[in-house]
């Protein structure tokens, strides 16, 4: 393993493990941990009945990303950000290459593909280009902040950030699109740009929605795919939508009212095992839980999301450099947007976008990605600790 | 960050301080900024929050039933109403298992159950949407229940479905029953037919426990004996997952179908296809007659033996028939739905001498053996009345005025009622059971007739226009004697009255149900024994008077029916009057009752064809069919009806 500069001088194992550890924020660390491990759980008693031939499928994959996410969250923890800046443009070029090959060889396969086959792996870029575009926007503005006017750093970084969710709106998935745009959006705004862009923003995105959704269809173009407009639409009336996506969500707010107050437990949430919620192990991992568990576990998990993003926040704002402040306002925003679009999505308040529940979700690639987010906050944490012991 | 200028000394901290615009972007902004990220944060997940307290808490119950119903499928399985057989437990309806065409509303959501409703309505001739329609419509009454698509299948449809089992998903073929009728249209009034639960009467069947979506008595003994008959569907309730498998404990809760019972009834299949045949060729043969019907009883327990109306229909058209099939049934001028023996209601007309006959000897008004002069035409009350025919048949007792149907006789007879106290003729109708139904087990569709009396008059008169006529006046009396003026009686009215003269003075209830049987023939529940018996408080002596004469008019020299029953031997031996009864129309309805063998009668006969003549012509000789075919003597035995009244 690669020592970067900045790190304490190798010791004994049990140094090294000490070290490893030592001044982390355990908030941040235990909430995550937790998440993860209630996540493995529901995986585990969501898909039991799935594969007759293997009850165990998808939960022993999980807890072996979950696994891979951990080292990956422990690797993070020794990355010095400021020199990995010296390589961001490369770190930008890879991204922008490798959604690049997913678009070329998804239109190819006719359909969409968001990932690229290594062998037995499926690894889907846009989800760990989302720790790097975070990484590229926080470098963009801590290099230009004072020598740019501030309209043209936004244009900059609305370049920087258009180029790979362009790539990977087309792929498509406009879910991490989305969440590219959220990132580029809180860096922006904790890095002190002006109001008025974001109000620029705000209109530009309602007149897209609406150019999109409504205007341009009208006129005979269709940006989005009819799919989509479903999922962005369905949630505004799901009970007279007969698509594939109106039973989607029309299932989820059935799974979540009927856990009433307490929930069902696993083996009564039958809208669960029974395979009337569909996507039961990603997308709506969090009916699952409001099926099983009821308000009361719902509305627990919601306080560990907060946990989190409080967490992160709170490492923000005790950061020892822009750069790292600036990275942990890009994960920040991310958590947070990707939580309440996905919840959001599942209690039918808003569009299915496809983004899935950090930490919770069945798949490889995002539990890696989450898991190394929270390794970045917690190295930055770390820092800002020993930057400045008194935390306010 | 080492770039950054501290504060002046002369201002609060965290008051944005006035520099250049260079130095704008200071952390107190940021921390404002950093601040607002938090409180954004709380504000959205304080949204979820409330929104999954409004889902789970306050919508936690509708959303549960909404799990159930996903989860939850009821299977009905159909059970077979029961058999109708007739005394003997020959059948006459029976339940025959064909297979429907069904649909599972909740595998049919999506695109794929719509297109397989698609292709399944284009494979059979159907517009596309025509089953997508039924289905909506079907689960807009019933949620969550099977739907049936097409009753009935033809083998074809069958093989159809069974191939593309794997594209057709949630369409299955499910077996149910309908109503075979193997005697075809035999006794189809008194059977009646089964239908759909009117929609008017939906709540009223819920109550009694049904699911809304059975075929149910309509009419007739199907409607009368629902109770017994209907087969009640089992219910089985499975657990469910999304592709309707049948997951987990499988099976929650069971009821098994129960069949319907067996009914019995007192119908003789041989004498009620003798009467339907004999009725149809007198109504066929007539030219003029509009319809027939006839009554046979058993005149010791009022079991009916034959119960027919003419026209007739084919049940099988209200289960099976097209929409323009039903209409014509039941729009046709010729009405053959009206079961005229017990709803259609005519002037008794000489049938009814019987009556007067009684009233005058119970209330002393004639004298056995007293002999009366009958012209052909009396004046009474300065006005003229004439008998049938201005017959005259000179000085005669009362038997000889039966045999003869002299008017003249009871017209003298009307006269002594009417002067005396009281309304003997009236009393005596109802005592006959005139006036009311008789309470035969078909009671919708059973007519009360009419006995006229002083308040009859005063309700229908015209005031106005014939003030004197809301009196009861002589002619009154006059024309009832001879059954007709206001008169208006129904078959089975005739029946039972005479069954009363025939037993020996008891009035019987008329009862088509006999037993409710098991499948083994068990009686389960004997539907006879406790029906009603009223004596009807002749005298022997003067039963045996009217009697006598009842025979005569069959037998006699002159009796008006001789020549049809009067070549029978002893033992099949003939008691019974003729009627011509005047109406409207202008052509008159025919009747005869009677009984037979007269020393044991075993079965007493009413019937009137509409519009045929005169009773010994037209409705004798089909009373003497139905009579033959019961005692066992062939039509053959039976002469042509001759002179008559």
């Amino acid at each position: 393993m690669a020592t970067f500069p900045g790190e304490a001088p190798r010791g004994s194992a049990r140094d090294r493990a000490q070290s490893a550890v030592a001044g982390l924020d355990w908030w941040l660390l235990g909430s995550v941990l937790a998440a993860s491990a209630f996540g493995v759980y529901v995986v585990r008693v969501a898909t039991e009945g799935d594969i007759a031939s293997d009850p165990g499928f998808f939960f022993t994959r999980q807890v072996a990303y979950t696994l891979i996410g951990l080292v990956a969250l422990f690797f993070v923890l020794r990355l010095d950000l400021e020199w990995l800046s010296r390589y961001v443009w490369t770190l930008y070029a890879v991204l922008i290459a490798s959604v690049g090959i997913v678009l070329v060889l998804g239109s190819s396969a006719r359909g969409s593909t968001r990932w690229i086959e290594l062998g037995p792996l499926r690894v889907q870029p846009s989800e760990i280009g989302k720790l790097v575009i975070a990484f590229v926007i926080a470098v963009v503005v801590v290099e230009r902040i004072k020598s740019m006017d501030s309209a043209r750093l936004s244009l900059v970084v609305a370049g920087v950030t258009a180029i790979p969710a362009g790539i990977v709106f087309l792929q498509p998935d406009l879910g991490t699109s989305l969440v590219y745009a959220a990132i580029a959006l809180g860096i922006l705004w904790v890095a002190g740009q002006p109001i008025t862009h974001f109000i620029v923003v705000g209109l530009v995105v309602v007149t897209l929605a609406a150019a999109v959704l409504y205007l341009l269809p009208a006129a005979g173009v269709n940006v989005l795919k009819p799919y989509q407009v479903d999922r962005l639409t369905a949630f505004v009336d799901s009970g007279s939508d007969r698509s594939e996506t109106g039973y989607q969500l029309e299932q989820s707010k059935v799974a979540i009212g009927s856990g009433g107050a307490f929930g069902k437990g696993p083996s009564g949430a039958t809208q669960t095992i029974n395979d009337f919620l569909p996507e039961h192990h990603t997308d709506f991992i969090f009916a699952v839980v409001a099926e099983m568990f009821g308000f009361l576990g719902a509305g627990l998990l919601i306080a560990l999301y907060f946990v989190i993003i409080w967490r992160a926040l709170v490492i923000m704002r005790s950061a020892a450099t822009e750069l790292e402040r600036l990275t942990a306002a890009g994960i920040s925003a991310m958590l947070a947007f990707e939580v309440f679009v996905n919840i959001g999505m599942n209690v039918g308040i808003m569009p299915i976008t496809g983004i899935p529940l950090p930490f919770m979700s069945y798949g490889g690639s995002h539990t890696l990605t989450n898991l190394a987010a929270a390794g970045v906050l917690l190295r930055i944490g770390r820092r800002g600790r020993a930057a400045a012991p008194v935390v306010a | 960050m080492s770039t950054t200028t501290p504060l002046p000394p002369d201002l609060p901290p965290g008051d944005e301080p006035r520099r250049p615009r260079r130095r704008r972007r200071r952390p107190p902004r940021s921390v404002l900024r950093m601040a607002s990220f938090t409180a954004f944060a709380l504000v959205l997940f304080g949204v979820l929050i409330a929104r999954l307290w409004f889902l789970q808490v306050i919508g936690g119950g509708d959303y549960q039933e909404r799990a159930e119903a996903n989860r939850l499928r009821t299977v009905v399985t159909e059970a077979p109403r029961g058999a109708i057989t007739d005394r003997t437990g020959a059948p006459l309806v029976t339940s025959r298992e064909v297979l429907n065409l069904v649909a599972e509303p909740q595998q049919l959501e999506g695109p794929e159950g719509v297109a397989a409703l698609r292709r399944l309505s284009v494979a059979l001739g159907h517009p596309p949407g025509y089953f997508s329609a039924k289905v909506k419509k079907a689960q807009e009454a019933r949620p969550f229940e099977a739907v049936v698509l097409e009753e009935e299948t033809t083998p074809e449809l069958q093989a159809y479905v069974e191939e593309r089992r794997s594209q057709l998903p949630g369409i299955s073929l499910q077996a149910a029953y309908v109503r075979d009728y193997p005697q075809g249209s035999l006794a189809a009034h008194l059977l009646g037919y089964v239908g759909p639960i009117p929609a008017e009467k939906a709540k009223e069947y819920e109550g009694r426990g049904y699911l809304g979506n059975e075929t149910v008595g309509r009419a007739g003994i199907e409607a009368e004996y629902e109770q017994y008959l209907r087969g009640i569907a089992g219910r089985e309730q499975v657990e469910v997952d999304a592709r309707g498998e049948v997951v987990g404990r499988g099976v929650l809760s069971q009821a098994p179908p129960r069949p319907g019972e067996t009914l019995r009834l007192s119908i003789d299949m041989k004498t009620q296809k003798a009467l339907e045949a004999a009725l149809r060729a007198e109504v066929q043969g007539s030219g003029t007659s509009t319809g027939a019907a006839g009554v046979a009883l058993d005149p010791r327990t009022g079991a009916v033996l034959a119960l027919a109306s003419y026209p007739t229909f084919n049940p099988d058209v209200f289960q099976s028939g097209s929409a323009r099939e039903v209409r014509r049934v039941l729009t046709s001028p010729s009405r053959p739905l009206l079961d005229r023996a017990i709803g259609g209601e005519y002037p008794a007309a000489s049938t009814f001498k019987a009556i007067t006959a009684a009233a005058a000897l119970e209330t002393g008004l004639y004298k056995p053996g007293e002999t009366i002069d009958s012209p052909g035409s009396v004046v009474l009350y300065k006005t003229r009345f004439q008998g049938f025919n201005n017959q005259a048949h000179g000085v005669i007792t009362l038997p000889e005025a039966l045999e003869v149907s002299s008017d003249t006789f009871f017209y003298e007879l009307a006269d002594r009622t009417y002067r005396t106290q009281g309304w003997p003729m009236q009393d005596w109708s109802r005592r006959f059971g005139f006036g009311r139904p008789t309470g035969l087990d078909l009671t919708e569709g059973e007519s009360a007739g009419l006995v006229p009396d002083l308040a009859y008059k005063r309700q229908t008169c015209d005031r106005k226009v014939d003030p004197i006529n809301c009196s009861w006046r002589p002619g009154d009396s006059v024309n009832m004697s001879i059954g007709q003026g206001n008169v208006l009686v129904t078959p089975i009215q005739m029946a039972t009255a005479y069954a009363a003269l025939a037993n020996g003075g008891t009035i019987v209830t008329p009862t088509l149900g006999r037993a409710v049987v098991d499948a083994d023939g068990r009686v389960l529940r004997d539907l006879v024994s406790a029906r009603a018996l009223r004596p009807l408080g002749l005298s022997k002596d003067n039963l045996e008077i009217i009697q006598s004469g009842l025979r005569r008019a069959a037998n006699g020299n002159g009796g008006t029916a001789t020549p049809v029953f009067g070549a029978l031997p002893e033992r099949f031996r003939v008691a019974g009057k003729t009627g011509t009864a005047e109406n409207t129309s202008g052509i008159d309805h025919a009747w005869w009752v009677g009984y037979a063998p007269v020393d044991d009668p075993k079965i007493v006969v009413a019937i009137v064809v509409e519009r045929g003549g005169q009773g010994a012509n037209s409705a004798a000789p089909a009373a003497c069919a139905a009579i033959g075919a019961y005692l066992g003597f062939g039509a053959d035995r039976c002469g042509t009806g001759a002179k008559a009244n």
